[in-house]
């Protein structure tokens, strides 16, 4: 496949998770650990997506990839975590 | 002297070394983009201290974002993403007048973005709902108008990029300028990728 028909299909796949999203913020659904874990795993595939395939990073310099690929697998792991452990993450974080 | 002539040479420090892989673009846009990485970083921090603090806040506020207006700056972020790695490839095939259309076509992108972000500020303002509103749209102004500013200045990049192609700075044989800008772009998307389901989608 051509580089160029490749990165079509990538933009119709993250066009079509952010619809996915978009539909997510309008039906309102309660933030419960599914839907979390859903849109945490929307924010990782996309990331690595345009990582990989727009900024062409699988074959550049390794460190920069490592970087850029954690940056995208920290996000929605914090975004877990916050969901999961909030109430602890403000206990430990309150001055008082 | 005889002692410091015979000094090895020093080692590389830089972790962005050449012998790491090849650098996309150059070294001095990967230390923005880093910095850039870094600025956003910081804000989502925020922005999570601030939903544990205040988790009913973080669950009312997005209700009152238009969706739609997140939504479409998404697809126009995407979309100019794409388009800039479509005139990096029409370059590297020397098809430089297909790279001038694909560039005009993300720059147009990147204004959309601007003109739906104008939009959607004036009618949060018409709604009542202010930077001081909330800690939800504290953070919420906070972090989209960070980012507004980098698409900001990022289409003028674009622009930039625009006329160099036009007047012949890249071809098959030299883009690394064109590369440069094109990873920084992919970067400011890449903030807006985790901007958009943060605050609009997830409650």
């Amino acid at each position: 496949m051509s580089p160029e028909r490749r990165c079509d299909y990538v933009w119709i796949f993250l066009i079509g998770l952010t619809l996915v999203s978009a539909w997510i913020a309008e039906a309102s659904f309660e933030a419960g650990l599914g839907i979390t874990l859903l849109v945490a795993a929307i924010i990782g595939i996309k990331g690595r997506m345009v990582i990989d395939h727009f900024m062409e990073l699988p074959h550049a310099n390794r460190r920069i990839r490592f970087m850029m690929r954690l940056y995208f697998l920290m996000l929605p792991l914090i975004t877990l975590l916050v969901h999961l452990f909030g109430d602890a993450i403000a206990r430990a974080t309150s001055i008082s | 002297m005889t002692e410091i002539a015979t000094l090895p040479p020093p080692r590389g420090i830089s972790i962005f070394s050449e012998a790491q892989g090849r650098i996309p673009g150059n070294k001095g846009i990967w230390v923005g983009i880093y910095c850039e990485m870094t600025e956003f970083a910081l804000m989502f921090t925020v922005y999570f201290l601030a939903k544990s603090h205040f988790p009913a806040v973080f669950q009312e506020g997005p209700t009152r974002l238009a969706t739609s207006a997140g939504t479409a700056n998404t697809v126009f972020m995407l979309t100019s993403s794409f388009f800039v790695v479509r005139a990096l490839h029409a370059v590297r095939g020397d098809r430089i007048k297909s790279a001038i259309r694909w560039l005009f076509l993300a720059l147009m992108m990147g204004l959309s973005y601007l003109v739906v972000k104008f939009l959607e500020y004036r009618w949060y303002t018409s709604q009542g709902i202010r930077i001081s509103s909330s800690a939800f749209f504290t953070v919420y102004y906070y972090l989209t108008l960070n980012h507004l500013v980098h698409v900001f200045w990022g289409s003028l990049g674009i622009l930039f990029v625009l006329v160099r192609t036009k007047m012949g700075a890249y071809s098959s044989q030299g883009y690394e300028g064109l590369e440069a800008f094109a990873s920084y772009w992919h970067a400011i998307d890449l903030a807006w990728l985790g901007i958009f389901p943060l605050l609009y989608v997830l409650r």
